[in-house]
């Protein structure tokens, strides 16, 4: 399995917009989005739990090469908390509940559009880490706080100007 | 080498975001997305959980600790 590349995140942006898919990047991926500089190996999507939304992601997954099996499709559609597929073209996690946020909608209302793709606001990203509380998570927070604390500064200029 | 700490840390950091900031999207992508080998996780092909809860719980009982995905 070769790293995720920016050409793969495109086909998955456009395959879901395709597919009228409700998701956001979310985690390290989500972060590097808006301009983390850090490393990563895999997507995380969250994803609207709907069996509408699910069946739209289902198709567009399978439009983008995931093998993915009756079984498997009905995991997605029913939305189980977390599905973890790697075998695909790249590694993809598709979070239906993440930890820390309360509700999809809450997080698409909060949501940050980068170059296209959906992304969820940076508190939202640190709050999912905050409540996952892994100690890998533990390790990379203090970073990724200051830059969403110097993302923020520059999203108030940016407005300002 | 000096350590860093404290504010040098910070300015550090900063440094970082905005070296990053000037740099597109699709490069940033290329020196984001690394791949290496995870054992056990990268083992089958596909898993899902019912909750997170039951996830996070699957990590502490069958992953190496090094990986870092148990609970602090």
């Amino acid at each position: 399995m070769a790293a995720f590349e920016y050409r793969q995140a495109q086909e998955i942006r456009d395959a879901l917009q395709r597919h009228g898919v409700r998701y956001l990047f979310i985690g390290k991926s989500g972060a590097i989005l808006l301009g983390f500089p850090d490393t990563t190996q895999d997507a995380d999507l969250f994803v609207d739990k709907s069996p509408t939304n699910g069946r739209a992601l289902v198709t567009a997954l399978r439009d983008l090469g995931f093998a993915i099996t009756t079984e498997q499709a009905g995991d997605i559609e029913r939305g189980r908390d977390f599905v973890q597929l790697k075998d695909g073209p790249f590694d993809l996690d598709l979070v239906f509940a993440p930890d820390g946020i309360e509700r999809f909608a809450d997080a698409w209302a909060r949501r940050v559009d980068v170059e296209g793709f959906p992304v969820c606001h940076p508190d939202d990203i640190i709050a999912s880490k905050v409540a996952a509380n892994r100690v890998k998570d533990r390790e990379s927070l203090p970073r990724l706080q200051a830059f969403r604390d110097y993302w923020k500064a520059k999203q108030a200029t940016r407005d300002r100007d | 080498m000096e350590p860093v700490t404290g504010d040098s840390t910070q300015r550090a950091w900063i440094e970082e975001f905005e070296a990053a900031a000037r740099r597109s999207l699709e490069t940033r992508f290329r020196y984001a997305f690394i791949h290496t080998y995870k054992p056990v996780l990268d083992d089958v092909p596909y898993r899902a959980f019912d909750s997170m809860a039951e996830y996070r719980d699957w990590c502490e009982a069958h992953l190496p600790s090094w990986l870092g995905y148990g609970r602090v």
